[in-house]
This record gives structure tokens, C-alpha cells and sequence, in this order.
């Protein structure tokens, strides 16, 4: 099946919005995963959209861009993923393999993205200087253009000329290392783990990890089950820390670190 | 907090939040970050509490062009403290206005990251990939709608909170979103915990033979525990992001290199 130039410009489209939406209202279209899901609508997968979006979804759990640092754009990557796995009928092994550079390469063009806006900055700023106030708000929404393009014109020039490129190139490519990529889906994930436990507390609260550990190994507890436990913890936690006298008596044991 | 003059009414502080919420980092770069998206969503009210003096103005939004950078949902409690603040000491008060934001970006960026950035997003955007996984959208549309109206509506009401309260809501703020964060963070490694199991994949096909022994070696592993495997990846993974110059995506090249190699010589698969 050929992707059809509707849906590349369909998909094109959805990167821009998507970049937008996860830099201002933030209604999760940036995410992988919502990716994911709404290229495979477009492709007429929705299946494969899922998989290879929460696939990437684990790798990135909860990294965000914080103070303006780039990070791998799986959204991009899911979507030109989930394109050429329906479009060649292969999967997710070899979305993942399209997938995984791609998010890696728009690191790259994220930065110049952001670079680009320098110049809108200063058209900001001279706006102030004529007290032309419509130009200083021109110089802040303008801002988009760079920022969508630099999402929507990788995901149209992948899907347009690369459709053939990567096709022949991953039709020859050796059977170990697409089983050497299959094994790697499979550890990508721990990744986006070990990542959000160096930004949680894990000194503190280490053991309600150990607990969702054994909730899902040992009791076979699905997920919402596990967050509704977690919730129950919480809330506890959050009751105590109204009762000053008492933690105090709770925390005899003492964490230091609390102090900083 | 002195709001007699209440020149940023409802309309304009609605104005603010929309700006701010539709085009807040559209301008974000190097030089001066979310500087221009922070002046323009307070145009609105600039234009009202200066609309007597053009000079003023003219300062006010050289001022507010500055480097600005914080957590997007959280900017709406400072937006909301500026308008309150800005429409009673007017220009006579242009670098008080300037310290109280940059003295209220930061810790409001490091709470605000922490809980919206990577706390709500890893329980919903965890639940999501799991239900994915098994080819149903809901968690995805849950995670949507959740953000969509719920986070939505949280970020107006901190814009509302922020100009009601002026500045002092920032001491009672900062100690209750502690608590919220911390809270939140049990919930959030909670779902971790579990997370570790049911996404990371490694199992052993290597089988030992002597003679009629057959030993599966993953059976050996799933005696000592289930998810042994998982875990010590997680472990090794954890261990090298703290590791100098270790960044996320050197990671991942190491992960595709290593489970390339231990497919090949047939010990993971």
C-alpha cells in the first residue's frame, strides 16, 4: 500500500498542530503515543498507531523539556513510524527501526527551530523600540512558524522521497539486526523508567515502588488497579502532612535529606 | 494586597489567560525564552493600566520583553500576581515588578515541572502506553480529556488565585504544591514499581543441555524471581544515566548496540 499525498499532507499537518499544542494549550497531541494514535487513523491502522506510539510513549515517560533543553521528538518519530509500518505491512519492528533515528535526528532540528525564533525576538524588541505594539505581538506568534515547520517539513520530506529509500533499504536489510531491534523494543522501555527515577524521590519513597513492583509481578494487579493503590498511599501521605505532631512522631526514624 | 484599583477586570484577565494559553511559547528561543510570549499576553492588561500614558507603556513593554522562563501551567499564578500587582504601583514600581518575577519563575518552574511535567503525565501517560500496548485508545482519550478540561481549567484558576491573592499567595502556594508534589510523587513511583514488569522486556532462550538435562535458563531466573531480568536493566540503565556525559539518547544508542550484540550470541531474545 503507497501513502497516498492526502495523507502525507494530513500527517504533516497533524506535526505542526501537535508541536503547538505541546508547547502552549497542551492537550497531549505531542505525546508519542496520542501520536501514535492518530497517525494510525490517518493510515487506517489505528492498531499499529497504538503499538507503535506506546512503545515510544515508555521511552520517553515524563521527560519533558524543561528550561529549553532538546529532547529525542518521538512524536515525529511515531507518526512517520506508524506510517511506513502500514504502508509496508512489517510492523513494529520495523516502525521502531524508522522510529527511533528519526526521533533522534530532530534533536537537531528542534535546536535550529528554536534558534530561528531569535530573529522574531528581534523583531519583537524593535516593535517595542517604534512602539508598534502589533509587531511586538507579531514577533511572539510569528514564533510558530519556525517551531511547526521544523515538525511538519521532516515528517512531509520522509513520507514524500523517502517512502522508496527506506523501503529498499530495510527490504535488504540483515535478519540480526531486525531481531537485534526486536530485542531492543523490548529493553527501550526501561529507559524512559530509570529516567523518571532520577527525577522522583526514590531515596525518600523507594518502597511504594517495591509495592507496584509486586502489586503487578506477584498479584497480577493491571494498571488502574496499581494507580488506585498508589492513590491510596498518597492520600494517606498527603492526611499525615496536615497533622504536623504527629509526622514528627512518624518521622522519629529520620530522613535527613528533607532538610536539603 | 492593596486592589483598589481594579483595572484588570474579569474581561482582561480572561484575555491574559487565553493569550498565554493559546500562543504563551510560540515565540520561545535562546535569547530571551518565553520573554515574547510572556509580553504579549500581558498586552491586554498594559494597554489598560497604561491607556493614559504612552511613555509608560512604551517601558512597560520593553520590560516585560525580557527573559522569562518558567512551567507553562504555573506562569498563570505569576501573570495573575503581575496584573494585580502592575495595575496599583504602575511604572514607580517597574523593578519590584521585575524581581517578583524572576524571584517567582524559579521555584515555581521547579514545582510546576515536577508536577505537571513529570508527575500527572507519567500516571496517565503510563496508563495510556499500557492500554495501547493492548490496542485500546481509551487511556490515550483519557489522558486528552484529562489535560483538555481538568489541567485546563487548574491553570485559570492559579491565574485567578495569583491576582486575587497578589503576592502573598506565593508563601501559602509553595508549601501546599510540597505537599501535593510529594503526594503525588508516592502515586507516581507506585505506577512505576508496576511499570517495570509490564513494559521492559527480556527473557533468556538460552536452554542448558547435559546429556537428558534440559535447563531453561529463564526458568532458573523466574525461580529466584519473575521480572528479575527487567529489574536489573532498569538498575544498569538508572546506574549510567549518572554516569558524566551520559545523555538520553547516548543512552539508547548503548541499548540498540547491546541488545543487537546479546541477540546475536543468542542470550536475550
Amino acid at each position: 500500500m503507497e501513502i497516498s499525498f492526502l495523507q502525507i499532507i494530513l500527517l504533516s499537518a497533524y506535526g505542526f498542530i501537535a508541536i503547538w499544542d505541546d508547547l502552549n494549550p497542551g492537550f497531549k497531541l505531542g505525546k508519542p503515543v496520542v501520536a501514535g494514535m492518530f497517525a494510525g487513523l490517518i493510515m487506517g491502522d489505528i492498531q499499529m498507531g497504538l503499538l507503535v506510539g506506546g512503545t515510544l510513549q515508555l521511552m520517553i515517560l515524563g521527560v519533558g523539556t524543561y528550561g529549553g533543553a532538546s529532547i529525542p521528538d518521538y512524536m515525529t518519530g511515531a507518526v512517520v513510524g506508524t506510517a511506513f509500518a502500514v504502508s509496508s505491512g512489517k510492523g513494529l519492528e520495523y516502525a521502531l527501526a524508522i522510529a527511533v533515528p528519526v526521533g533522534l535526528l530532530m534533536v537537531q532540528l528542534d535546536v535550529l527551530g528554536r534558534f530561528c525564533n531569535t530573529y522574531f525576538q528581534h523583531m519583537a524588541d524593535k516593535g517595542a523600540e517604534q512602539r508598534n505594539y502589533r509587531k511586538v505581538e507579531l514577533g511572539n506568534v510569528l514564533g510558530m512558524i519556525p517551531w511547526g515547520l521544523s515538525r511538519a517539513l521532516p515528517i512531509f520530506l520522509a513520507l514524500f522521497f523517502g517512502q522508496d529509500i527506506v523501503k529498499t533499504l530495510l527490504d535488504n536489510s540483515p535478519e540480526w539486526l531486525m531481531n537485534g531491534l526486536k530485542t531492543a523494543g523490548g529493553l527501550l522501555p526501561a529507559l524512559g523508567i530509570a529516567i523518571l527515577l532520577r527525577y522522583m524521590p526514590l531515596k525518600t519513597y523507594w518502597m511504594y515502588a517495591i509495592a507496584g513492583f509486586v502489586a503487578a509481578t506477584y498479584l497480577k494487579v493491571p494498571m488502574l488497579g496499581v494507580a488506585l493503590v498508589g492513590l491510596v498511599a498518597a492520600g494517606v501521605a498527603y492526611a499525615r502532612s496536615d497533622e504536623p505532631a504527629v509526622s514528627a512522631v512518624v518521622n522519629e526514624g529520620g530522613t535527613i535529606e528533607d532538610d536539603e | 494586597m492593596m486592589n483598589n484599583s481594579n483595572v484588570c477586570d474579569k474581561k482582561i484577565r480572561r484575555k491574559v489567560f487565553l493569550r498565554w494559553f493559546l500562543n504563551g511559547e510560540s515565540g520561545w528561543n535562546y535569547e530571551k525564552m518565553q520573554g515574547s510570549g510572556y509580553c504579549y499576553s500581558m498586552m491586554p492588561a498594559l494597554k489598560e493600566i497604561y491607556k493614559d500614558d504612552p511613555d509608560a507603556l512604551q517601558a512597560a513593554v520593553k520590560n516585560h520583553l525580557q527573559f522569562f522562563n518558567t512551567t507553562p501551567h504555573t506562569a498563570n499564578i505569576i501573570l495573575g500576581v503581575n496584573m494585580a500587582v502592575e495595575q496599583t504601583v504602575k511604572q514607580d514600581g517597574k523593578d519590584a515588578i521585575a524581581s517578583i518575577k524572576t524571584g517567582l519563575m524559579g521555584p515555581l518552574a521547579g514545582v510546576g515541572d515536577s508536577l505537571f511535567g513529570v508527575i500527572i503525565d507519567t500516571v496517565l501517560g503510563s496508563i495510556a502506553a499500557y492500554m495501547a500496548l493492548e490496542g485500546n485508545p481509551m487511556g490515550c482519550l483519557i489522558w486528552v480529556l484529562v489535560s483538555a478540561i481538568g489541567i485546563t481549567a487548574l491553570r485559570y484558576a492559579m491565574l485567578e488565585i495569583g491576582y486575587k491573592q497578589g503576592t502573598d499567595v506565593v508563601a501559602n502556594i509553595s508549601t501546599k504544591m510540597k505537599k501535593i508534589t510529594e503526594a503525588a510523587s508516592i502515586l507516581g513511583l507506585t505506577v512505576v514499581g508496576a511499570l517495570i514488569p509490564t513494559v521492559v522486556n527480556a527473557k533468556v532462550p538460552y536452554v542448558f543441555e547435559w546429556g537428558k538435562v534440559k535447563m531453561p535458563v529463564q526458568d532458573m531466573i523466574d525461580s529466584i524471581m519473575p521480572n528479575l531480568l527487567p529489574v536489573l536493566f532498569v538498575v544498569l540503565i538508572y546506574w549510567l544515566l549518572s554516569k558524566k556525559g551520559m545523555n538520553s539518547t547516548r543512552v539508547i544508542i548503548f541499548i540498540i548496540v547491546f541488545a543487537i550484540l546479546f541477540n546475536f550470541l543468542g542470550i536475550l531474545g
